[in-house]
Order: structure tokens, then sequence, then C-alpha cells
């Protein structure tokens, strides 16, 4: 504890602060413990663990076709991602071949969901800041995303959508349809958003220069995803270890600049949310011209039994690399699941880029860092 | 004298990207509003307005069950109860219960897709608010009926033509991922 002798024969005490566990923007119950010296943070440790449901555990009770549905409770803002890995790790132990239906299926909501996960972190990101409009803007396109969802899969936010071998529904022509109109209605409203808050005075005046995370600290900190690219790093899975069909689609990795301030500041870590927006329309309609006809799902057994072995699936979800390690040993049942996710790794900077920054300022790291705390503790 | 200028330049961005927002706001007035006043002002009830695939209140229709156990089994968190017992009288197999804990279920879907005759079936139905949790359990057996036999060469009593035709739509269109 420091004491700062004010000249008079008083002292003034660091004072601790619980932020959360029940904090709006905390974005779900996670806590900190913030020491602070008036108005600036001292040191901020993140307190995890709140919202642990042992999904992993469950995995060795469940039968692989049956644990699908509960991967979707890993990170419910993109469960289709959660699915996604599971799925691929099951076919790749048990040497299943999905149809390229089934992979432009996959990806078509992969990608969908990204859209959907990113305008939450946006609209969120701008509650945070104190700009409520946006996220109310952001959210109505959510939930044009959300009915697409319900006519391909039929649920709105738990998908259960891909099985293993390929995805559970076929995506109807007409369906592809509302998905290509959705498009050409979206990409103008990117443009709005950008009218509306990223070129907002006030809004770029909170992010800029503000908790600046340096190439170097973003790699040892093991950060993933956006928050990774923000600082510089030209790094994304869909790119640089591909899987499913990404290798045949043309797109590009947006990578933070310094656009208003310092290269991997909160702003950047806001705006390169925004360019993927557009960088994820533009692979929905390659994958909506290019889509082939044929099977959507491969002819797997109902009673799944993969060979014994290990493997570990990466994939790039919107809060960056989701790796499933799973193992097996013949039965009917995983042996071990284990689930990493981006938003966990997120959480360790926060302790070496807070001292010296603002309470206000620390939300809005919080923010730019869009962790999600159900995927966190899992 | 070039600080008076930037703060003054930061007062005008302020101020202008303030009504570059607005702008947007205002511009809502005349836009179609994309709010649903969902209980009452409504001009369609929404389970009519819902896609055919959504996955809703699990029902089952038990003419047509063959009690296979697929979906019990399936069942990832096993809300779903089958009883059948072996009628004295009949010496057929019949079913004394087939219990759905609404509760519990999470609407994954596995069980109709384990279905051979589509006879349990997500519907469009979502609104199951109750005072107590016991309330939320279906029960779809109140007496012992027999089990479902599918007769070679097809039904011939329309009303099971019916029924056995809805469940065949339901597997091709929602469930049956093959076709």
């Amino acid at each position: 504890m420091s004491e700062v002798s004010t000249g008079t024969g008083l002292h003034t005490e660091d004072m601790t602060l619980n932020v959360g566990p029940q904090h709006p923007s905390t974005h779900g119950v996670l806590r900190f413990v913030v020491k602070t010296d008036g108005e600036v943070i001292n040191e901020a440790i993140p307190d995890v663990g709140y919202l642990h449901r042992s999904i992993e555990k469950i995995g060795e009770k469940c039968t692989w076709h049956g644990y699908v549905p509960y991967t979707d409770r890993a990170d419910y803002l993109a469960a289709m991602f959660a699915n996604q890995g599971f799925c691929m790790a099951a076919e790749r132990l048990g040497n299943v071949e999905v149809p390229p239906r089934g992979e432009y299926c996959r990806v078509i909501a992969c990608e969908l969901n990204r859209v959907a996960s990113h305008l939450i972190a946006v609209g969120t990101f701008g509650q945070d800041i104190g700009a409520i409009t946006p996220f109310l803007h952001a959210l109505r396109e959510r939930e044009s995303i959300n009915d697409l969802m319900e006519e391909i899969c039929g649920a709105r936010l738990t998908y259960n959508y891909l099985r293993i071998g390929g995805v559970g529904y076929d995506i109807k022509p007409e369906t592809c349809g509302r998905i290509a109109a959705f498009l050409d209605h979206f990409e103008p409203i990117v443009d709005e958003y950008n009218r509306l808050l990223s070129n907002n005075k006030i809004f770029i005046e909170r992010l800029a220069n503000v908790a600046v995370i340096s190439k170097e600290d973003a790699l040892q900190y093991n950060l993933v995803g956006p928050n990774l690219r923000a600082s510089g790093v030209q790094w994304d899975i869909r790119r640089d270890i591909p899987y499913s069909v990404y290798p045949e689609l043309d797109f590009e990795v947006p990578v933070g600049q310094g656009e208003r301030g310092t290269q991997g500041d909160s702003y950047d870590r806001y705006y390169v949310r925004i360019r993927e927006l557009l960088e994820s329309c533009r692979i929905l309609r390659q994958c909506l011209d290019k889509m082939p006809d044929g099977p959507a799902l491969a002819k797997v057994a109902r009673k799944f039994k993969p060979p014994a072995g290990e493997t570990y699936v990466r994939i790039e979800a919107p809060r960056g690399d989701m790796g499933y390690y799973v193992v097996s040993d013949g039965s009917e049942y995983p042996y071990r699941v284990r689930i990493r996710t981006g938003s966990f790794t997120a959480m360790s900077i926060i302790d070496k880029i807070s001292p010296g920054i603002m309470v206000a300022d620390l939300i809005a790291l919080i923010a730019s860092l869009d962790v999600d705390a159900p995927e966190i503790d899992r | 004298m070039s600080e008076v200028i930037t703060y003054f330049q930061n007062i005008k961005d302020t101020v202008s990207s303030i009504f570059e927002g607005m702008s947007i706001t205002f511009s809502h007035f005349v836009r179609k509003p994309s709010t649903v006043q969902y209980p009452d002002r409504i001009a369609q009830q929404v389970q009519d307005t819902l896609p055919l695939r959504y996955r809703g209140i699990l029902e089952v229709d038990m003419d047509i069950c063959t009690g296979c156990l697929a979906c019990e089994r399936v069942c990832p968190i096993n809300c779903i109860a089958i009883g059948i017992e072996r009628n004295a009288e009949t010496n057929q197999r019949d079913f004394t219960l087939f219990d759905i804990d609404i509760c519990k279920c999470m609407y994954c879907g596995l069980c109709m897709e384990a279905c051979p005759t589509g006879s349990i079936r997500h519907t469009q139905e979502f609104e199951g608010a109750c005072n107590n949790p016991a309330g939320l359990v279906r029960h779809f057996v109140t007496e012992s009926v027999p089990l479902y036999k599918p007769k070679k060469g097809g039904e011939t009593e329309p009303r099971m033509i019916q029924k056995v035709d809805i469940g065949k739509r339901y597997l091709d269109e929602i469930a049956e991922p093959e076709n």
C-alpha cells in the first residue's frame, strides 16, 4: 500500500474498490479488484470463476452427438463457432469427411454469427462509453440476423446447427436470397455506425491513446483474434492455418493502424471489429455465389465411436483463437474435452495495462477487449 | 496561439459530430419502425410468423409413436420419460407414461431427428409461463394406449393417413438432413 504525504501531516491511502460481480460494464458476472489512488488505478486484478458451469466435465458424461448442444453454452454470443470447434475435432478423430455443401453452410452460418457477435461488441462498447443510441442500432440489425438464424436452424441464440459430419439442416435457396437481401441492407448501415459512433469526436477522445497494448505485449500476453490484430500483428487462423473452405475465399485481415492515435489503443480494437463486419459480409457474398449442390451432412453412425487418439483444433472465433483439445478412448463418450477461449487470455493483460490509467478508462479497456464472461469460465 | 485554435477546433468538431449523429437519429422518423409491441399490440400472433424450423415446445403425436425409445436415448439431459408395459388382456405393449419436462428441455432438436415416424416435433409455441415447475411437465399419456405399428402397404384409415403424412412431411422438411 503506497502512502502519499500531503505535506500537512495528513496522508492519503489507496482505496480498494470492487468493480462487479454485478456491474453493467463487466459484460456478465465478472469481478475486478481495483486499487485506486483517487481517480488513478494502481492495480486491477480480474477475479474470474463466477460463471463456471463445468462444461468440460459435462463433455465426459455426454455422447459425442449429445455434447454439441452443450458447446453452444460456452460462448452464447458466438455459439456457432463453439459448435464448429468441437465438430471439427470429432471429425478429425473419426476421419469423417464433410461434404462441400456442408462446409459452405457452416461458413455462412459462422460468418453471420460473427457479424452478430461483433455488433454486440460494437454496441456495448458505445454503451459503456456512454453512447446508448448506437447500442440500439446495433441490436436492431442483430435482430435481423437472429431471424435469419431462426430460418436456417430454428433457434435464435443456442443454435446447435452443426453436427458431426456437416450441418443439421440445409440452407434453402429462399433463405440464401434473404441473406443476400440482408447484406444489401446491412453494408450501408456500417457507414451509419461510422457516422454515429466511430467519427464522433467525444468517442474518439475517450478511446484514442487509451490503454495502448504494444505488439510485443500482445504476443507475450497471448492475446488472440481482433485484440491481437489491433496491435498490428497479422494473424488470423482462417488465413494462416486454414480450415473448412476459407482457402477458396478471398478476404482481407484487418489490422490496427493507429487510426486516431497510437497503434494498439482502444480505438484500434474497436475499429478492427468495424472493418471485420465488412469483411464478413464479403465472405458471405462469396459463399452464397459459390455454394455447390449436394448433401449437407455426411453419413455418421448414431453411435459415433471415433478410434482412440487425441487432437487439437483451432478456429477463429469472434473473440479470437478458440481451441478444442479432445481425447477419445474409442468409447461412446469423449475421454476429455478441453476448451481454450480468447476471452480468458484477454483477462491476463488487464493487470499489466491498468496501472496508471483512470477508472473510466478501465471500463473502456474491458469493453475494447470484448470479453464475454461465460466464455472466460466455461 | 495554436492551443487556442485547437481548443475551438475541438469544440467545433464535437458539436458537428453530435449533429451528424442526430441526423441519423432523426432520419428514423421517416423510416419503418422495427419495434414489435409483443404481447398485445401485434397484427398477427408471433407463433404464426415463426419459420417452420423454429424449435419451440415439444409435442408428441401418440397415435404414430412406435415406442422405439430413440428420443429418450438421444436426449442429452434425459428430459423425456417413457413407460411401456405389456397389457395382460390384449397381450399388446401399451404406453403408460410419456412425459416431457419442458423445464429441463434445452430445445436442441436431437430427439426429433432421431424419431423414425416424426411423431415428436417442435412446435411454434414458446409461451410456457406457469406458477410452478410441475406445470411445465407435459403429460402425453393420460390412459394407457397401444404402441403404433406401421402397417405393411401403408395406412388405410383416413385419419391415420393424415397423421402419418404430417410426420413424414415434418421429417422431410426439417429433421431429415440427408435429403
